[in-house]
């Protein structure tokens, strides 16, 4: 939908000034689905000119409300960032398709840096239809967990497995080696497994490679620079397979951006 | 008294002069659950190519001030699956729609031409000779007034249709290449396309676009846009389409007075999905507010007393 939200709370989510947290609340929430996201009009300018699709974080239908967590990084997101809590923001969405949420079995979740912030939603919906869930999380150090918002997983009581850059946090390394040790632990499996992961396309392909060898069912969530969010201006193109395994280009807007990772074609492009 | 805010143009009736523009609004659904497609005077789909195209690599957008790049590359279905999925569903829309065609010679117009024809339920065929983004063909027809001709020529021989010749601005003198499109047999012409930009991502220090150039448009290139339909209103007989950068409605009457007949919208669709019903409106109220009573009437006003 078309609609105008208002801000309950716009500020940082750590000690990092580039990190925030956007709180919206509006009609918009009813209908949201944890991957979806929101297509925001930063200003009602012509500069920047083009809205910013950000992914929902947080669903709060009862309080009407959904949260965003963003970084900083250009025009949009700076001038989005001024946006004073109680003003009104023009918001497209949400919009795309979601992660499936799933009700039996056990869900990992692996996020690369800010990849985090969709499945904090997914976990949520998860933990509220009492799926067993863990996160497998990597970034840069220590500073980087507390500014991305690693409070708001323990308040949720999500199992957390942590991996840095530097060793300063967790496991110094990738957080595919974490999924690693993580599959060699298991006891005998008993449990289906899904998983979903968001995060660096590098990460990405790594995740969905390892989760073909293990013959675990993984949704990815995919970013790519966009404009009109509804699938007519072909500018956040992926590639993909169709059902016979023929090349074919997806929409990261309307056909994602949450993918099943057996459609996505890593190595196209 | 209510104004009128029909147009006629190149022997097709359209409710009111707005339309939307070829690449920015799909097939049309894409837009459906925000903007009535009824309350559009019509829309032009998004450009078709004799055989499927993947289009180029991402990123395929960047923003820029007051516009934005583009470098889709054309991806599309191809004139086959056009026919065969697209246009059954145009068909039954409650608004005109004009079909966009590119090609890479002067027999892939004519090849996709001769399969566009009235009882194919289209209301005109937009002849695109300005695409900047692929490698060769498009824009090469549209800056070569002999070879726009041509082109023109060949689908005016092919098609029963209207043929709207779609004018690119990345030309010296764009009078001369309205002048062959008349020549050519065009009913009508709609100017502009976008205009071959580039834009340097200063952190990783590598083009913006993954295919270098692209096509620049919204705001930052309409008062580029305004005057040239200015300038062909003068210079040729047919009715234009005006476009480039139109957002809101003062806009769209600013192309009006200028010379246009009909307006366009394009990159304001990414904006605000509702940008052409909020635009026809406003062009009736203004209408009203100038004791207008028809909005043809408005065409080329700018233009009394010239010359």
């Amino acid at each position: 939908m078309l609609t105008n939200m208002r801000v309950i709370a716009h500020e940082r989510l750590g000690d990092d000034v580039n990190i925030r947290r956007l709180v919206l609340e509006g009609e918009a929430a009813a209908e949201a689905q944890p991957g979806q996201f929101l297509h925001i009009r930063a200003a009602d300018a012509l500069d920047p000119l083009l809205r910013r699709p950000l992914s929902i974080a947080a669903i709060d239908r009862s309080q009407r409300r959904l949260t965003v967590l963003y970084r900083i990084k250009g025009r949009g997101t700076q001038v989005l960032a001024a946006v004073p809590v109680g003003g009104m923001l023009d918001v497209l969405g949400p919009l795309g398709r979601g992660f499936q949420v799933p009700s039996t079995g056990e869900l990992i979740l692996a996020a690369g840096g800010i990849g985090v912030f969709p499945l904090l939603a997914l976990a949520a919906a998860a933990a509220e239809r009492q799926v067993k869930t863990t996160l497998f999380w990597g970034g840069e150090d220590r500073a980087f967990f507390d500014n991305a918002g690693l409070r708001l997983w323990r308040d949720l009581g999500t199992p957390l497995s942590l991996a840095t850059m530097d060793g300063s946090l967790g496991r110094k390394g990738l957080v595919t080696e974490l999924l690693g040790l993580w599959w060699q632990e298991r006891t005998a499996a008993k449990e289906p497994v899904f998983m979903a992961a968001c995060g660096p396309a590098g990460m990405l392909k790594a995740v969905s490679l390892w989760a073909q060898t293990k013959a675990v069912s993984l949704e990815v969530s995919l970013e790519e620079r966009m404009a009109c969010g509804l699938g007519a201006c072909l500018g956040c193109a992926c590639q993909g397979r169709d059902s016979e395994g023929r090349l074919k280009n997806l929409k990261v807007c309307t056909d994602g951006p949450v993918f099943k990772a057996e459609e996505v074609e890593w190595d196209a492009g | 008294m209510p104004v009128d805010l029909r147009v006629s143009l190149a022997g097709i009736d359209f409710r009111n002069p707005v339309l939307t523009a070829s690449g920015t609004y799909g097939f049309g659904k894409e837009y459906a659950p925000y903007c009535p497609l009824a309350e559009l005077g019509g829309i032009v789909v998004k450009g078709i190519t004799p055989e499927p195209r993947a289009g180029n690599p991402v990123p395929r957008l960047a923003e820029t001030p007051a516009g934005m790049l583009n470098a889709i590359g054309l991806e599309n279905p191809g004139l086959e699956a056009f026919i065969a999925h697209e246009l059954p569903r145009l068909k039954a829309l409650p608004t005109a729609v004009i079909a966009n065609i590119s090609g890479f010679s002067v027999e892939d117009y004519r090849f996709m031409a001769r399969s566009l024809q009235r009882d194919s339920g289209l209301a005109a065929l937009e002849v695109n000779i300005s695409c900047p983004n692929v490698k060769q063909g498009g824009m090469a027809f549209g800056t070569d007034p002999a070879a726009a001709e041509a082109v023109i020529a060949a689908v005016r021989a092919e098609t029963d249709l209207p043929v709207i010749a779609k004018l690119s601005p990345n030309v010296t003198d764009i009078v001369l290449l309205a002048k062959a499109v008349q020549r050519g047999g065009a009913d009508a012409i709609s100017l502009i396309n976008t205009l071959l930009g580039m834009s340097v991502d200063i952190e990783n220090q590598r083009p913006a676009l993954a295919n270098t150039f692209g096509g620049l448009s919204g705001p930052a290139i309409r008062p580029l846009a305004v005057r040239m339909v200015w300038q062909v209103a003068q210079a040729v007989e047919l009715p234009l389409i005006g476009m480039g950068g139109i957002t809101v409605w003062q806009d769209a009457v600013e192309f009006l007075l200028a010379g246009a007949s009909m307006v366009s919208v394009g990159t304001a669709n990414f904006m605000n999905p509702q940008a052409p019903l909020d635009i026809r409106r406003g062009i009736e109220a203004y209408c009203e507010r100038k004791g207008i009573a028809a909005v043809s009437e408005l065409t080329g006003r700018a233009l009394r007393g010239k010359g």
